[in-house]
């Protein structure tokens, strides 16, 4: 795991060199002789900066003991983001409840390995539900979609 | 310094109908969530942050969430003696004799003396809450600027060292919030921060966005890498009422882990995880029988779960009070308080007394409802542990993506959210513990505002947080904190390594 944190040591300290390089050149430190709306920005940048380096120095050397930093399941996850980028992409287009009904056939077919019936079943329960909680109940404006008229 | 009337009137709120409704809801849905492992308060309460937008009253809005948080310290009890698997993190400490008990066919006394010992320390912490709030919100008042700097600072060290393995990791979590929290427009001079010429990011980072993100998004990946099933325990639940041994064996450890509980959880980073652990090392020591502690020492239960419910409510009085949220579960309350139109703080008692005492006298009603919805049904709590992940898991991905959408009707928030869930998901694989991100994130922007403003009083000197005497005892006991755990962890750093050297040799 220990290569894993020093790329995260790597990762937070271009974050915090952005951060610096923002405060000082985008925004002002001082602002008619006080603090500006990049004072606090700058100090932080500059304390994620030195936490970083000890991140990365205090994690050197060789592995002591063995530990994998992915899971034996760890494709899931890659699925399940894809799934629900691909939900945020259609979302205006299909509308809320036939997204809700989508998102969910295809994670209980793909992820969960399912039965075609089960996931459709289940997937507009869902839609149903979705739709009774948040457009009846709550008046949530979602978009319509193309089936519905939207 | 008791305000009998205010309380009086707090009843008078709580026992409206729809009051009581929403906390038997949230007292419902806090025991569901608190049995179910890979779902904890905090996520749900995130997952409920659209809801609260809907509710039109503040005090319904924080009873439904307040009911949620101290419910799930009831439900957390349930699988960590069915299954040896904690509901939620401070039952952790339960699992080690509760299960034990439940292997010798004593399932039903540990769970009966979980509920009972819960409902004692829950009573202790509201009745402690009900008599410190108050004088702790009469003396917040004399805090200006520079205080307010200073408490931030303070605040965020402590839940920094006190939650988590590693402080480093935590600082750097709690960085990365302030950061975060600083995106978009500065409060001050109205000037946009770190927008990057993305127009949705010139208002600021919404907090349901990035709760639901880290906490709900996040715990979705990282349950999904789990590909183990989960055996249920299929012992018979009988005889709940503990016998009146066990209750003379438990009665002092409930006494001892509910006043615990409650100092501990007043600390920001204090809460119910180190409130039970804390109550169960107390009790080892203190029993007449320690070696039976981790073979099913009832008072293994007792202690730890009166522990984590009294901190549980303990951990309301620096929200309520001082504005400052100790654990992530009361930086969403601080958040649906925020989005109510309630700054949580001092004036939160003289402006909106009825908010404060609604909430007070609600939980005093809340802890009698757990107990009978624990007790009776604990066979149906079970139960719900035979709903497979398989499918909690796509609804609970439906909540979030769907109710962060309703609360701007943006796809942007969508785009930010699982962003932040990738982010949590990475942080969490890696050991950092996001409790700190979240409380930054909540608190930086009071941070900022205080040090700006003070430096504004100073005139830019930095001397005005030392030579306020209250901001400079909080800014001396930062650094003494900060310098005493250094000093510790060297310590053990050397004593280990002259152990080592001493083995090898």
């Amino acid at each position: 795991m220990k290569s894993w944190q020093r790329i995260a040591g790597i990762f937070l300290l271009i974050v915090s060199a952005i951060v610096i390089q923002q405060s000082v050149q985008v925004l002002r430190l001082f602002d008619a002789g006080q603090p500006g709306s990049g004072f606090m920005p700058f100090g932080l940048g500059v304390i994620l900066a030195v936490l970083s380096v000890l991140l990365i120095l205090t994690h050197l050397g060789p592995e002591q003991t063995e530990v994998r930093f992915l899971a034996e399941g760890w494709p899931r996850p890659i699925i399940a983001l894809a799934i629900m980028a691909a939900f945020a992409v259609g979302f205006n287009w299909l509308g809320a409840v036939l997204g809700v009904v989508i998102l969910v056939v295809a994670w209980l077919l793909i992820l969960e390995r399912k039965s075609v019936v089960i996931s459709v079943a289940t997937g507009v329960l869902t839609g149903a539900v979705v739709y009774l909680l948040f457009e009846v109940a709550l008046q949530a404006p979602f978009p319509r979609g193309v089936l519905f008229g939207g | 310094m008791f305000d009998i009337g205010g309380l009086f009137q707090g009843f008078t709120i709580a026992l409206s109908p729809l009051n009581l409704a929403f906390a038997f809801i949230g007292a419902l849905l806090g025991t569901a969530v608190g049995v179910l492992p890979g779902l904890g308060p905090a996520a749900t309460i995130a997952l409920l942050l659209p809801v609260s937008h809907k509710i039109g009253s503040p005090v319904t809005a924080i009873i439904l969430m307040a009911g949620v948080f101290y419910g799930a310290m009831y439900g957390g009890s349930t699988t960590s003696i069915l299954l040896n698997i904690p509901g939620e993190a401070a039952s952790v400490v339960t699992c080690i004799d509760g299960y034990q008990m439940a292997k010798k066919g004593r399932a039903g006394p540990a769970l009966g003396i979980a509920a009972i010992g819960s409902f004692i320390a829950g009573t202790i912490g509201v009745l402690g809450l009900t008599l410190v709030a108050p004088p702790l919100a009469e003396f917040a008042l004399k805090f200006g600027p520079p205080e307010y700097f200073s408490l931030t600072v303070l605040g965020l060290l402590l839940a920094t060292y006190l939650t988590g393995e590693s402080p480093l990791k935590g600082l750097i979590m709690a960085i990365m919030g302030l950061i975060l929290g600083s995106v978009g427009l500065d409060p001050l001079s109205g000037a946009v921060r770190f927008d990057f010429g993305i127009p949705d990011l010139q208002s600021n980072i919404d907090f349901v966005t990035l709760a639901m993100g880290l906490f709900g998004v996040g715990e979705i990946l990282i349950n999904l890498e789990e590909t183990g099933g989960v055996s249920i325990l299929t012992t018979k639940i009988k005889n709940l009422w503990p016998s009146l041994a066990d209750l003379t064996r438990s009665g002092w450890a409930m006494v001892r882990g509910s006043f615990l509980g409650f100092a501990v959880g007043i600390l920001p980073g204090g809460g119910a995880v180190l409130a039970s652990l804390v109550s169960y090392a107390t009790e080892k020591r203190c029993s007449k029988h320690p070696e039976e502690f981790g073979q099913g020492a009832i008072e293994g239960v007792a202690g730890p779960e009166a522990a984590n419910n009294s901190a549980a409510t303990s951990s309301f009085i620096p929200l309520l009070t001082l504005g400052i949220p100790g654990n992530a579960s009361t930086a969403m309350i601080f958040a649906v308080l925020l989005i109510q139109g309630i700054t949580p703080g001092p004036f939160l008692l003289k402006e909106h007394a009825p908010v404060f005492w609604g909430v007070v006298a609600s939980m005093y009603l809340g802890n009698a409802m757990l107990l009978v919805l624990n007790l009776p049904l604990v066979g149906m709590w079970a139960q719900l542990l035979r709903v497979p992940y398989a499918y909690l898991a796509p609804l609970v991905a439906v909540l979030t993506l769907v109710g962060v959408y309703s609360v701007n009707n943006s796809v942007f928030d969508i785009w930010v959210m699982t962003v932040m869930g990738i982010f949590g998901y990475i942080a969490r694989k890696l050991k950092f513990d996001l409790g700190p991100l979240l409380l930054a994130f909540v608190l930086g922007p009071i941070m900022e505002r205080s040090l700006r403003q003070a430096l504004l009083m100073s005139q830019g000197s930095f001397h005005i947080f030392i030579g306020r005497p209250i901001s400079a005892v909080l800014m001396a006991t930062a650094i003494l904190f900060v310098l005493g755990n250094v000093w510790t962890a060297r310590r053990t750093k050397a004593k280990s390594a002259s152990q080592a050297q001493g083995t090898a040799a």
